[in-house]
């Protein structure tokens, strides 16, 4: 049991690593595709989210952490989100001169 | 002898994981410095959406890709030097943290020339105000084109973002250099391996945010 996880924990960051690659080729990839503005933006960051989550996840070791780290994560990136639609959602109904 | 008993008397009195907490509030500083930068970025986007992707277009993606590879590699050599030095396998984790500073400085090299590329154009910091009068950037001969006031922003946030999130890369370096002192000294060891961690996670977090910086410059043309 504890020499399998060993072995799980030294190959891990690899398999995480060209996770991290392959969806790099596949991001640039896809935005080569003719999709419009909006889609190619959303598949942009979805990429970008699910590679920045692998990071945080396996070579921060947030996976390993007590639950209070995953609290933080959570209470940081709801703030983000507030502020993200509070600014669209004034900015969205200005009439700029 | 007495030496290694006043070293281990004091690696208890380390609270790890409340430490480990507070740098990740920390980082959680450095997230919303960033974030401020891409709600910018977001909110002049939706504003001047041709100028952007025309501004983009003059970004190399194969260097943009490049150095995202660059970037990513280094944060598995980090994660490398880290788990090595957790298996008292210091020379390892000594190597492992070299290779991460070569990365890192292969990625600054090369965002130089992308840089300098952008400074022979003459399209650094030309600002709006400047165009509006007649003239851009001070860097600006009189032939030269100016640029519309969208582009002139992109290319405002593209050197503010890229140039802070460089900066960060500089003092992970510089970091990185201390940590690998003492590790040769032995004062970072595996029982004390707290402060190559934090230097980690701080890497990876300048890793995140390259991660969404790359789409949003490179990508978006």
């Amino acid at each position: 049991m504890n020499t399998h996880e060993q072995i799980q924990g030294s190959r891990l960051p690899f398999f995480v690593y060209f996770a991290l690659i392959f969806l790099t080729i596949a991001t640039v990839l896809l935005a080569g595709l003719d999709t419009g503005n909006t889609v190619s933006i959303i598949i942009a960051m979805s990429v970008a989210s699910i590679k920045a989550a692998l990071v945080l996840t396996y070579f921060m070791h947030l996976n390993h952490e007590p639950m209070i780290f995953k609290l933080f994560l959570g209470v940081a990136f709801l703030t983000l989100l507030a502020i993200f639609i509070l600014t669209f959602s004034d900015y969205s109904f200005r009439v700029l001169s | 002898m007495s030496h290694q008993n006043s070293h281990s008397e004091v690696a208890h009195h380390i609270d790890e994981v409340g430490t480990r907490l507070g740098f990740w509030l920390f980082l959680y500083t450095e997230l919303f410095l960033f974030a401020a930068l891409f709600l910018i970025y977001a909110v002049y986007r939706s504003t001047h959406i041709e100028d952007f992707k025309l501004a983009a277009e003059s970004l190399n993606t194969t260097i943009g890709t490049l150095n995202t590879m660059i970037l990513l590699t280094s944060s598995l050599t980090m994660v490398l030097s880290l788990e090595s030095l957790k298996k008292s396998a210091v020379k390892a984790a000594r190597w492992f943290l070299i290779a991460t500073l070569a990365l890192g400085t292969a990625f600054l090299i090369i965002k130089g020339f992308e840089w300098s590329a952008k400074f022979d154009h003459h399209i650094f910091l030309q600002t709006a105000k400047g165009i509006a009068a007649g003239h851009g950037s001070p860097l600006l001969t009189p032939g030269d084109e100016m640029l519309p006031v969208g582009q002139v922003l992109f290319f405002g946030l593209y050197f503010i973002m890229t140039g802070i999130h460089a900066l960060h890369i500089i003092i992970g370096g510089i970091w990185m250099i201390i940590v690998y002192y003492w590790m040769s000294k032995g004062s970072i060891n595996e029982e004390n391996h707290g402060v190559l961690e934090r230097c980690g996670l701080y890497w990876h977090l300048v890793d995140v945010i390259w991660i969404f910086l790359f789409p949003l410059y490179y990508l978006v043309a």
